[in-house]
């Protein structure tokens, strides 16, 4: 099931930026040059990505390839195995895009005066030990380690949240933190049940050794409960997205899209992984439930999006509502709505990061987050105001630009298994519309604002942080085949797995 | 009459290799007390704690090679009846947890030496017999009074907690019980600043100690009459065997020596000297006493499960059951609103007591092994937890309060760290030893437990999560807090102590990342000699 | 199974230990509660012999009864006969919590124990195997093979307990003395130097039908003086009051006046 690599990628694209982080939190010097440092580990683990991903051979037999594998604790089943498919390789490379982003967008978050340069190179730190866990969690193929590492990235993103970001940080770090760990903790009873439902042995946590057991009804759909439940929390679905906002608005944004573009994604991916391909019946048995929540979650997210005051919060609840077709599209089980739910995701982090990031441009000019402090900054900054259209349209995805290929993947391969939730997630689009023209028309028309000096435009570091994002946008919305020709034949292969006759509704022309 | 012969006297078969530990140990205390005698005042402290931990590694030593002399020693094998008498079962799970105690006791003593450039331990008081705040008690300090004793004192206790697990019937089970528990009385009385609060803490342990040993002997005396014998093989056998008239005494019994084990390790509802006693003591005994006597106890614990009333186990589980279960949630609620340090600490031990009971329920060798794994990750990880606490000052005094820690993240960013790291430990985050000895129990629980034992593990999980909240306020504290006040200092650990701390949080590490060779070892250390 | 004489001497010394065991709780004088606790032990010691346990029964009494005992009175003497602690409960609802869950837990007991029916040929034959090992090598060497053979660990682990107990008794009891003890002659020079009660300090009272330590000397205007007793017994409000003796004074006075008068 797993094709071994003789270069071990994956490995090395976590460890250097572990090492990276070593490096910066502990060597002395300025932390100018931490900065620089970090950034030039990120871009080397991002260049490593690119080459790995050559390696990869999209429609090979094996599920998983570039994989390692190697005992580790052998008397709990566990072992250290890692590969990727189609889907992971794509968010993997997403992570290690976003990541240098990101520190350049964090480049002046931490101000200098206060504690010198130890707060800036623990941050810097911070965020590239984040980067590890993140390629590792996509990158698991053993179920133990992924665990493992989704509860290790949560440390990171705690302190990042609590040491760094607004007023109210404590709270929101520890609402994240609870949150999430709760949910991990039921993952724990889930996961040590199936290790003792499978073959068990020394490598008994292997995803491969787990597929295709055939459990008794009652304990698959308790074990889905108890993934299910971590993974909702994670993505997050309505009722249990109540974390988000709060950790959205306290964070800085550099944070706030790791957490959301990336993190977050790991809800889904693993609804996917684990809980599509390790226990189809239950979720055939739980589709109608979720795709209600899922329902709700769109509208939900996007209705409370439109009176949003306060930006970043906005942004959380537009996520809300994305992440809602996801799931949907990831529980109508069918290949069309599977792939557009894979290219979601890798659009959505991008999507969500640049919202994120070049809001946080005009937020840091003004000083202000809230929406009624701005108006008419299209004449001030006209260089951001243009890419924040263009963000904002791909937000409510409008055809050209990438978002537009998975939704209307998701709605289209949603339509034939339940075409109410399909009609309902329509009305969405509106509203998505809404929320992002009405905040574009807010923030930016109108008339050119009073007492505002010595603002500028993006500088040359601003417009390095946008360019990789619209570049994106532009380029997948007009050409989407190289990553769909990653994704269809992994879904194709997770869809195999669950046992209904996918409904190969319209196979929309991708091209 | 007919004249019966006289029965000739058999000596008892003693393997000296096998118990060599025991005796460095009890040696070595001994040796201590005529260094209390002889040895002049300069020179003691010095000695005594080169005498500790020189016999403690010796003995360490000793166990290494014990292990090729496993099997029950001490006593004979009565010809007329063929029952074994044997005072010591000499196994692996007996010698896991001596190497475990002694490596443990090491670090504790190291802790407990620490000076801070005084003349003796600067935990323990200069003149343990002075009323405090009397002029005699200032008058002492002055004078350069140390109170060395808690050294050979140690050495009893660590003695009594290795025999603790090793004993083959319950008489020994009780000598151990005591030897084990009067120093520890003793050393919880001799803080140097706090001395009322440390006099009242002794004066509680003791006195609930007595009560539970009194619980245990009784227990005792009905598990003999209705085995006829105090030795663990017999009574085993005597439960097939004997008539079901009896019945009543077993469950007494086995119910009442229950609630001796339980008090050592502070399972809920015999738990109450467990915050009033570790606040108390002097923070390195605290430190000690958590890891070590909760060690020991499971120990001992684990034999009588296993060994001594394995086959009475329907008659004894469900109350077990309860018991774990109440320990699990008290110890997770009750740790939520505390706010000094050791108390807090002191409900998180009983929180974790409850997890590994949970394991102890699991009658398997995975339930021993996850037992033996639990009791070393956590040892060495509240040894370090409390000598940290040992560290931060204000006005000269201990400052457990937490609000006194708030922002020592940025003042002193390597003791919050590795605070913040031991935290994350006991809060089972994974890549630390708690997550590996949580995972371990729990799926030995789902493993052999059925649906009782599912259940116990979600109850463990939701209470590993309220206490994950007790843990991360703890470090919110630390790192997103503003200091309260400048007066707060965190004094510099000689080498000792800096070792005995790193040492901790680095097993604490390496368990959590590596832990497959301690995991194998617990394995093969989890048969017991019958 | 158990003989008449037995049964008899264990329903009357059984309720008598019980009715010893709670004295010593629940007795208001320390040196009472001491001697329910020997009377306890006595009959302890009495059952012991009953069984045929000779030497436990003898060592019982010299050992428990005998030395323990005498240990708590030697302790009782020293802290003082009238101390006593105080009884005022902190904590509320504890009397009536603790009495419930005790006779919660003493029902539990009494209903598990008293179930138990014992086979009476099993109980015999312990019983006789005692007998004969005390007929072949006499219950004091039975009871040395034990010790020294199967139970000698147990034995030699005990000396442990001992050392310890010893060991702490020294440092929680015993105070160093750090400055040297004054001498008489550094008291009196002490005495002069600071020209305080240079005659030394006033002895007790003397009086006609009194004069222990604990009655005050009188100071000419007749107030006692403050000096003439222990500071220990005024701490403890033990010191007695010196108006009853001096009524025979006042009498005699009162006479002698009289008697001039006439």
């Amino acid at each position: 099931m797993s094709e071994m690599s003789s270069v071990p990628w994956l490995t090395l694209l976590m460890v250097i930026p572990l090492v990276g982080s070593a490096v910066v939190a502990f060597l002395p010097g300025s932390a100018e040059q931490a900065k620089r440092i970090a950034l030039g580990f990120s871009l080397v683990t991002l260049v490593l990505g690119v080459v790995a991903a050559t390696q990869y051979k999209s429609g090979g037999t094996a599920q998983f390839q570039l994989a390692e594998q190697h005992a580790w604790i052998p008397q709990f089943g566990v072992s250290y195995a890692l590969g990727v498919d189609g889907i992971a390789l794509v968010l993997i490379l997403m992570s290690l895009v976003l990541t240098p982003v990101c520190l350049l967008a964090a480049w002046h978050d931490v101000p200098e005066d206060i504690d010198g340069a130890r707060r800036t190179k623990a941050y810097f730190a911070l965020l590239l030990v984040l980067e590890t866990f993140m390629v590792g969690v996509f990158a698991a193929t053993d179920v133990f380690l992924f665990y493992v590492f989704f509860e290790a990235m949560l440390i990171p993103v705690y302190f990042l949240i609590g040491r760094f970001g607004g007023a109210r940080r404590q709270y929101a770090a520890m609402k994240f933190l609870l949150f999430s760990l709760a949910g991990g903790l039921i993952m724990l009873v889930a996961v040590i049940a199936l290790y003792l439902q499978g073959p068990g042995g020394a490598d008994g946590f292997l995803i491969a050794k787990l597929t295709g057991l055939s459990l008794d009804p009652t304990t698959e759909r308790l074990l889905w409960v108890g993934f299910f439940i971590a993974f909702a929390i994670k993505a997050p679905m309505v009722p249990v997205h109540t974390w988000l906002p709060d950790a959205a608005t306290e964070s800085t944004p550099a944070t706030a899209t790791l957490l959301v573009g990336v993190l977050d994604k790991v809800g889904t991916f693993g609804m996917i992984r684990f809980c599509l391909q390790l226990f189809p019946n239950a979720s055939e048995w739980a589709t109608p439930l979720v795709v209600v929540l899922a329902v709700i979650s769109v509208l939900y997210g996007a209705l409370l999006a439109i009176g949003q005051t306060d930006m970043m919060r906005l942004i959380a609840y537009t996520s809300i509502s994305h992440f809602g077709f996801i799931v949907l599209g990831i529980f109508a089980v069918t290949n069309v709505a599977g792939a557009g739910a894979s290219l979601y995701m890798l659009n959505h982090g991008f999507s969500t990061a640049a919202l994120f990031l070049i809001a946080a441009m005009f937020i840091r000019r003004r000083g202000s987050k809230r929406i009624p402090d701005f108006g008419g900054w299209q004449r001030v900054t006209p260089g951001i105001a243009g890419a924040f259209l263009i963000a904002g349209l791909s937000t409510l995805a409008l055809p050209g630009l990438s978002s537009f290929v998975s939704e209307f993947l998701v709605l289209v391969g949603t339509f034939g298994a339940h075409p109410v939730a399909a009609v309902l997630s329509c009305t969405a689009i509106i509203l998505a519309a809404l929320y992002i023209l009405l905040w574009y028309k807010r923030v930016m028309t109108g008339p050119k604002p009073e007492g505002l000096t010595g603002v500028r435009d993006w500088s040359l570091r601003e417009k390095w942080v946008a360019a990789p994002l619209i570049a994106f946008f532009i380029v997948i919305g007009l050409y989407p085949k190289p990553a769909l020709d990653v994704i269809n034949p992994a879904v194709d292969k997770t869809l195999s797995y669950v046992h209904t006759n996918a409904a190969t509704v319209a196979e929309g022309s991708t091209k | 009459m007919t004249a019966v012969a006289p029965a000739a006297f058999q000596q008892a078969n003693i393997d000296y290799l096998a118990v060599l530990p025991l005796l460095i140990v009890f040696g070595a205390a001994l040796v201590g007390v005529l260094v209390e005698a002889f040895v002049p005042r300069e020179r003691r402290h010095t000695i005594q704690l080169t005498i500790s931990v020189a016999s403690l590694v010796l003995a360490f030593v000793a166990i290494l090679f014990a292990t090729k002399h496993q099997g029950l020693t001490f006593g004979y094998t009565d010809g007329a009846t063929s029952r074994r008498l044997f005072a010591l079962a000499i196994d692996g799970p007996a010698l896991f947890m001596q190497g475990a105690l002694v490596l443990m006791g090491v670090l504790g003593i190291l802790i407990m030496a620490e000076r801070f450039g005084g003349v003796g331990s600067d935990a323990f008081t200069a003149s343990g017999a002075s009323t405090p705040g009397s002029p005699i008690e200032a008058a002492s300090a002055r004078a350069g009074l140390i109170t060395s004793e808690v050294f050979p004192l140690t050495l009893f206790a660590i003695g009594g907690m290795m025999l603790f697990p090793t004993v083959n019937d319950l008489i020994g089970m009780f000598i151990a019980l005591e030897v084990l528990s009067l120093p520890l009385y003793i050393l919880s009385g001799l803080a140097r600043r706090r001395r009322l609060l440390s006099q009242e803490a002794s004066l509680k342990y003791f006195l609930l100690g007595a009560f539970s040993s009194a619980f245990f002997l009784f227990g005792t005396a009905l598990l003999y009459g209705y085995a006829g014998s105090v030795y663990f093989g017999d009574l085993s056998k005597a439960v097939s065997d004997t008539s079901l008239g009896l019945n009543g005494l077993l469950v007494a019994g086995a119910f009442l020596v229950f609630v001796g084990l339980l008090f050592k390790v502070g399972a809920v509802p015999f738990h109450a000297w467990t915050p009033d006693v570790y606040q108390g003591a002097p923070t390195p005994v605290t430190g000690f006493m958590a890891a070590c006597t909760k060690a020991a106890a499971f120990g001992a614990i684990l034999r009588l499960a296993y060994v001594g009333l394995d086959t009475a186990s329907w008659q004894w589980q469900n109350a077990v059951i309860i018991v774990a279960v109440l320990t699990m949630i008290v110890g997770a609620v009750l740790s939520v609103t505390q706010t000094d340090m050791k108390r807090l600490l002191a409900y998180s031990s009983i929180a974790h007591a409850g997890f590994v009971l949970v394991g102890v329920l699991a009658f398997d060798q995975r339930g021993v092994s996850s037992v033996l794994f639990y009791v070393v990750a956590y040892g060495f990880s509240i040894i370090a937890a409390f000598g940290l606490v040992t560290l931060v000052r204000q006005d000269g005094g201990e400052a457990t309060h937490l609000s006194q820690w708030a922002g020592l993240g940025k003042s002193h960013p390597v003791i919050a760290g590795t605070m913040a790291f031991l935290m994350l430990a006991f809060a089972g985050i994974p890549l630390t030893s708690g997550f590996v000895a949580k995972f371990a129990v729990f799926a030995a629980a789902i493993g052999t437990g059925g649906a009782t034992g599912t259940v116990l593990v979600v109850i463990g999980a939701v209470c590993s999560a309220i206490t994950v909240f007790v843990y991360a306020r703890v470090i919110v504290l630390m790192f997103f807090s503003e200091p309260a006040d400048d007066t707060v200092e965190v004094l510099v650990p000689s080498v000792g102590t800096t070792f005995a701390i790193a040492i901790g949080t680095l097993i604490t590490f390496a368990l959590g990342v590596v832990p497959s060779s301690l995991l194998d070892l617990a394995d093969r250390a989890s048969q017991f000699v019958r | 199974m158990t003989s008449t004489a037995e049964a008899v001497a264990f329903w009357i010394l059984g309720p008598l230990a019980v009715l010893g065991a709670l004295g010593l709780i629940f007795a208001r004088k320390a040196v009472h509660a001491a001697l329910g606790m020997a009377l306890t032990m006595v009959t302890l010691g009495v059952f012991y012999l009953i069984e045929k346990a000779d030497f436990l029964g003898v060592i019982q009494i010299f050992v428990y009864t005998g030395a323990v005992m005498m240990i708590f009175l030697f302790v009782i003497m020293l802290v003082g006969v009238d101390s006593s602690d105080s009884l005022l409960e902190t904590i509320k609802g504890q009397r009536w919590w603790s009495f419930i869950f005790v006779i919660g837990l003493a029902g539990l007991l009494i209903f598990t124990l008293g179930q138990v029916t014992f086979d009476a040929k099993t109980v015999q034959a312990g019983m006789d195997r005692l007998v004969a090992n005390n007929n072949a090598t006499g219950n004091v060497t039975g009871i040395a093979e034990k010790i020294f053979g199967q139970y000698v660990w147990a034995f030699e682990v005990t000396s442990a307990l001992l050392i310890t107990a010893a060991l702490g008794a020294m440092v929680l009891a015993h105070r160093e003395r750090i400055v040297p003890k004054r001498t008489q002659a550094e008291w009196a020079a002490r005495r002069v130097k600071e020209n305080q009660d240079v005659a030394g300090l006033p002895a007790p009272g003397v009086y006609a039908r009194h004069n222990a330590v604990d009655t005050p000397a009188l100071l000419p205007d007749g107030r006692p003086a403050a000096k003439s007793v222990s500071r220990v017994l005024v701490a403890r409000d033990q010191v007695a009051r010196t108006d009853g003796y001096r009524d025979v004074e006042r009498y005699i006075e009162r006479e002698i006046e009289e008697g001039r008068q006439k």
